[in-house]
């Protein structure tokens, strides 16, 4: 799937830059930067990851990328480039949507510019640290303090480098570096001799992949972004106690934002009171149609009121066994007068409430204020008829 | 998978990758840059990975006719190169008057102020040999020697520096890195002062980019912060506080705009919606139930932010079917969900939403289709139902309503982000901006106004509401009302007598005869009405009220279709709920009471008019409610001198341009109707017109004036003939006045007239508050005169616009436009609304749309 081919136009996709040459080009599809973030989300998708900090985010790119997964908490970038931090924090603020439909958990996001050689403790206990295209981009000196400060500092559960392969180099016409700002670029040997050594030293498995398969007749040059993915041995380390003993903070935050979610109360409370009135009004929409359809019917036929014998509905979700067993055994609406009620036990059975977990208690606390309950607190009420209920067929 | 299905899927990716859904779209030059999208942006932000650029494809062969590639303007700038006050002599050195009071006001504009010289240069960059990445492109000339150190923006051809190039034609070399060598011709092709529409447009760019910088989002042409929702849980609301923003050029200078806007967004998807309708109605009818009550609507996509407008509902497509993405492959709906933006569809069996994404680059190309899926699109502004709830409406309006004072804080919030945030700041400096401070000018409060009842003058304490003043005073004329109708269900026969007896009462002290009705007991459904209506209504019957049960629309419809169109009597529909009001009954009784005087031919008052022979018109147009693409023009004149007594026309017309066809039939049937009453022509007409948006003044003066014109000149003989004065009115403008005091910020006295800085150099235009809010910020009503043959001096122009604020009978106050707008106004409503045709013209002389 993931292809290099040849095609003879004047682009290449080298770097998160595109640059011309005069012959055929090796152009990847989908673009090689793509590969590599999606590299990580596949590891985030895997190994579900709660905290993750992205050293050399540049653009914060790939942080965009990552924000959609539920799992995450907290997701952090660093760089060194403090400028892209300012221009590009924005991009990571909660759509107006994710008010409407939040996420179920937290989520941080905080951009801090500093340099990956340097030791902040607001990065220690991370699960996931991603160096997408970084190491290549440091000179002999960082180079030689960034194992001390990500692995043997940070210490995180997980560690992703990526760098350039430069066996595939030869394939591109011109040979030279992929960017003016590479200090370096290092075969699969030089790389995974150096990762291992780090591995060794600071108790990490490595395993060795790639992005980027070379055209057919030179797979001997391997991919052309090499990645190494480390695994901490003994699972996540402590890291928390070391923080709170020395408090570290020589990175400076540019950017921060926090999502809504179900843990905020604010939040738990306009999503319940949503999700209840669209049901209740669903419900309440179906009484109304059983009672036309029964009307209808010349002669009514006396049966209990079942509102679960609605019309075969085109649209909605299809619930489970369990869903509708679950539905099923609890009390159902009915009405007093002319008001339509919906035990909250009832409420409570339909999946996009039930997501919400709250019991029935904490649920009538919520939407006191927003919702009509019956006498007996035990259920919702409405009117039953609704001066604005239209039905096309009455005119 | 059909192969429309498949066209439209293939649209559906191109349009995922698509920048944005514009508010207002429609451009000048078909094959040109868009300076107006916000997304490609002129500087050097970096393309995102989800909204790759799409190259134009005209650079094929890198050779660009400078002319292909001009800078398209928005419409509402281009209105302001339509300068009609050039024309108008007796207003060329002045055009402000100096009657009234003055009163010191605060506005919403900000200066902007820039060196003395300010120069924008317009380039254009043709590359050598050719190259398709717009990024590219911007790094290899934003690297160069020559252009590093320089202010510049540049959308992958346009070029726009805020300082001159040494040549008017610059070569540059630059080298790639891959060694290979890139020719770059830059070619002056402009140079733009600050007051150009490009320059206009250029610092609008800025501003929008400014303002994501403040992690706000755009949203139509606002920006909205996502932060601070408003919710409102019990209606399934979320209101989002924001601004819409704009610089423009005014009277002297560069002005930055700035207002209080609020989104509403429902917290319900568009599947649920689907699904609630769809339990209502028939099977069926539920696919055409739901395209009419969709089709139109704004959506917003959780996942990616952006609105989108459903242009049509594809029923043959389910998220399990695949499409084609760009490199070829084909993927199903829920997969590319699930791999983009890991949501998990819960329903299979919906259809796709089809939006109709405008081609920015060229507009005579196909539009594109983009797919959506229901579940994931909220809809966005209330319905049609929602706005008729008041409990709602009451509570979105206390969430939304700002005192001027709040406001003020609002603008002066933001001016302060603005001026304090670096990257904004950065950004303003390096083009030689400074954002300045907030504008003070002085306006005027002209005189208030007397009324003018049958056998008494009375000074209202306040021309807001003047109810009480007039309360015991007898109207200018009425007819007698001796026989009519009353048609009621059982539920609200117990009402009608107490109701009866009030409404006596109060007609007798208004000097209007209410004699005693037919009353026709009739079932709670419209049809029993419209029945009875048919069996009793004859031509003896003076008026027909209706006591209705709900006022769901099809009551009032069907009742107002058959007593407008087939069978012209005057008609006044009453909700049961209104009658129940107890402690309001007399108020109720007299609103109603001025109502039916009114629809019977009566006048209730007036002002002193010092124009002895004016006929003064409203025009006002809109779209059909039923068909999109018919307009309803309506047209009302006043007949008499004293302004009160009006005829009205009104006519839909099939077209795409919102302009109107008939005037000449129209004014001259007017001029007919006056010659009849008055036994001569008028000597002056004044025609204030109502709904000009955006772009479209051209057509006004060139097309509109033209038929007024000619309609004058064919019904003047030599003795007799009459003068012509055309004023677009509008209700929505940037600028807001203030009073600041000592302690707060309040609104402006009524009668505030502004005739300067917020105005615009081009036009003979100013600005009149008639209208007061007891909560909230007032707007101020725009006024442009666009052809003015009566030579009246601005002062008596502006107090003529506000004595015309005072003559509209379904209001005991002042009100915001003038009478003969509103009244246009209620008429084009009342058709587009409920009858959809042309009303009878037996009823042309009466307020019968009241």
């Amino acid at each position: 799937l993931w292809l290099a081919k040849h095609f003879p136009c004047n682009s290449v996709v080298g770097g998160n830059f595109e640059e011309v040459c005069p012959e055929k080009v090796i152009r990847f599809k989908p673009p090689l930067y793509k590969q590599r973030y999606e590299f990580v989300r596949d590891l985030v998708d895997r190994h579900e990851p709660k905290k993750i900090a992205d050293l050399g985010c540049g653009d914060t790119k790939l942080l965009k990328l990552l924000k959609i997964y539920p799992c995450i908490q907290l997701l952090v970038g660093v760089d060194i480039n403090e400028e892209k931090l300012h221009s590009n924090g924005h991009h990571l603020s909660p759509y107006l949507g994710e008010f409407v439909k939040p996420r179920d958990l937290d989520l941080t996001i905080i951009l801090y510019h500093g340099s990956v050689v340097e030791r902040d403790s607001r990065l220690l206990g991370f699960d996931l640290i991603t160096c997408i295209e970084l190491i290549e981009h440091l000179d002999s000196d960082d180079l030689a303090r960034f194992p001390e400060v990500v692995f043997g500092y940070l210490s995180p559960a997980m560690v992703v480098i990526s760098t350039p392969n430069s066996e595939f180099n030869p394939l591109f016409p011109t040979v030279a570096l992929r960017d003016a700002d590479h200090k370096f670029e290092w075969s699969r040997m030089e790389f995974q001799t150096w990762a291992s050594q780090v591995a060794k030293c600071y108790n990490y498995c490595v395993e060795f992949t790639g992005v980027g398969t070379p055209p057919a007749g030179a797979e001997h040059v391997g991919y052309c972004t090499q990645i190494g993915v480390f695994t901490k041995i003994g699972g996540k380390a402590a890291g928390s106690c070391v923080s709170e003993d020395h408090d570290q903070h020589v990175y400076k935050a540019v950017y921060m934002t926090s999502y809504p979610s179900l843990q905020q109360e604010k939040v738990l409370k306009f999503v319940l009171v949503g999700e209840l009135l669209i049901q209740v009004e669903h419900l309440r929409l179906r009484h109304h149609r059983m009672l036309r359809e029964r009307k209808r019917e010349s002669d009514p036929k006396p049966r209990d009121t079942d509102f679960s014998l609605g019309p075969d509905l085109l649209l909605g979700a299809v619930f489970t066994e369990a869903e509708k067993a679950r539905i099923e055994n609890s009390p159902e609406p009915f009405c007093e007068g002319d008001k339509f009620c919906v035990p909250l036990q009832r409420l409570l059975a339909y999946p996009k409430l039930h997501r919400l977990r709250v019991d029935e208690e904490r649920m009538r606390a919520l939407i006191a204020d927003s919702v009509c309950l019956s006498s007996d607190s035990s259920a919702v009420m409405v009117d039953l008829y609704n001066s604005l209920d239209y039905w096309p067929e009455d005119s | 998978m059909s192969g429309r299905a498949r066209t439209r899927a293939r649209g559906m990716l191109r349009g995922s990758r698509a920048l944005e859904v514009r508010g207002s779209p429609g451009y000048l030059a078909a094959t040109s840059v868009d300076l107006g999208n916000s997304e490609v942006s002129l500087s050097s932000r970096t393309d995102s990975v989800w909204q790759p650029y799409e190259h134009d494809a005209a650079s094929g062969d890198g050779e660009h006719t400078l002319m292909e590639r001009r800078v398209r303007i928005r419409q509402d700038l281009m209105d302001l190169g339509i300068c009609t006050r050039e024309r108008l002599a007796h207003v060329k050195d002045c055009k402000t008057g100096s009657s009234g009071l003055p009163v010191k006001l605060v506005t919403n504009l900000f200066s902007l102020d820039l060196p003395q010289d300010w120069q924008l240069y317009q380039y254009h960059v043709v590359y050598s040999p050719d190259l398709p990445s717009k990024r590219l492109r911007t790094a290899l000339l934003y690297g160069h020697s020559e252009l590093s150190d320089r202010t510049k923006a540049f959308d992958g051809a346009i070029l726009f520096l805020s300082q001159k190039l040494d040549q008017k034609v610059t070569e540059l070399t630059s080298e790639t890195q891959r060694g290979e060598t890139v020719r770059m011709t830059v070619t002056l092709t402009n140079k733009l002062v600050s007051s150009s529409p490009v320059c206009i447009q250029f610092f609008n760019i800025i501003f929008k980019k400014i303002l994501k910088k403040l992690s706000m989002y755009q949203i139509g042409r606002n920006f909205y912060k996502p932060s601070e929702p408003v919710e409102i849980p019990q209606y399934k609301l979320s209101v989002w506080p924001g601004f819409a923003v704009s610089v423009s050029h005014f009277e002297s200078k560069l002005l930055f705009g700035a207002d209080v806007s609020y989104k509403v967004l429902r917290n319900e998807t568009v599947l649920e919606f689907m699904t609630d309708l769809c339990v209502r109605t028939d099977t069926s009818c539920f696919p055409q139930t739901c395209e009419t009550q969709l089709v139109g609507l704004i959506v917003l996509t959780r996942y990616n932010n952006k609105t989108y407008r459903i242009d049509d509902i594809d029923w043959s497509v389910k998220p399990t079917h695949t499409f084609q993405k760009r490199d070829g492959s084909e993927i199903t709906y829920t997969d590319y969900y699930k791999q983009q933006y890991d949501i998990t569809l819960s329903d299979l069996n919906q259809p796709v939403l089809v939006s109709l994404l405008k081609r920015k680059r060229n507009a005579s190309m196909e539009p594109q289709a983009v797919h959506l899926i229901p579940e994931l699109c909220f809809l966005t502004g209330l319905t049609s139902q929602a706005t008729s709830d008041f409990h709602l409406m009451k509570a979105v309006a206390e969430e939304t309503r700002l005192s001027p004072l709040g406001r003020q804080q609002r603008l002066a919030r933001l001016a302060d982000d603005i001026q304090r945030n670096q990257v904004a700041r950065f950004e303003l400096e390096t083009w030689g901006l400074h954002f300045g401070s907030q504008m003070s000018l002085t306006g005027r409060v002209v005189p208030s106004e007397k009324l003018i009842m049958q056998d008494h003058i009375c000074q209202p304490a306040s021309a807001a509401d003047w109810s009480k003043d007039i309360r015991a005073c007898k109207v200018l004329s009425s007819q007698s009302l001796t026989t009519w109708l009353i048609l009621c269900s059982s539920r609200a026969e117990n009402r009608i007598e107490g109701f009866l007896s009030c409404l006596r009462r109060v007609g007798s002290t208004m000097g209007f005869n209410v004699g005693y009705p037919k009353i026709i007991k009739v079932q709670e459904n419209p049809a029993s009405f419209l029945r009875a209506i048919q069996q009793h209504v004859d031509p003896d019957v003076q008026l027909v009220m209706c006591i209705l049960p709900s006022n769901q629309k099809n009551y009032y419809d069907s009742i107002k279709k058959y007593l407008n169109l087939d069978c012209p009597v005057p008609s006044q529909c009453v909700l049961t709920r209104t009658l129940n009001k107890q402690g309001m009954m007399m108020s109720v009784a007299t609103k109603i009471a001025m109502q039916m005087t009114c629809k019977l031919g009566g006048e209730l008052w007036t002002v002193e008019i010092p124009l002895k022979s004016l006929m003064v018109v409203g025009i006002s147009i809109c779209k059909d409610a039923l068909s999109k693409d018919t307009l309803v023009v309506g047209f009302v004149a006043s007949v008499n001198p004293r302004i009160t007594r009006w005829f009205s026309r009104c006519i839909l017309q099939r077209t795409t341009a919102e302009v109107a066809d008939c005037l000449k039939v129209f004014l001259t049937g007017a001029l007919n109707k006056w010659y009849k009453l008055n036994h001569d022509l008028p000597a002056r007409i004044i025609v204030y017109r109502d709904g000009v948006g955006d772009g479209q003044l051209k057509a006004v003066v060139d097309y509109e004036v033209p038929q007024l014109l000619s309609s004058v000149a064919e019904s003047s003989s030599d003795s007799s003939s009459c003068r012509l004065s055309v004023v677009v009115v509008r209700k929505r403008c940037t600028p807001r006045f203030f009073v600041e005091t000592s302690k707060t910020v309040q609104n402006p006295p009524l009668g505030t007239v502004v005739d300067s800085e917020a105005t615009r150099p081009a036009w003979y235009d100013f600005y009149l508050i008639s209208q007061t809010t007891s909560q909230g910020t007032v707007s101020p009503t725009y006024y442009n005169v666009i052809y003015d043959d009566n030579v009246l001096k601005p002062d008596h122009m502006q107090r003529l616009t506000f004595k015309l604020c005072h003559l509209y009978y379904n209001w005991q106050g002042l009100i915001s436009i003038p009478a003969p707008c509103q009244y246009a106004h209620k008429l084009t409503f009342l058709v587009a609304q409920s009858i959809h045709k042309e009303p009878s013209l037996e009823l042309a002389n009466h307020l019968f749309y009241l």
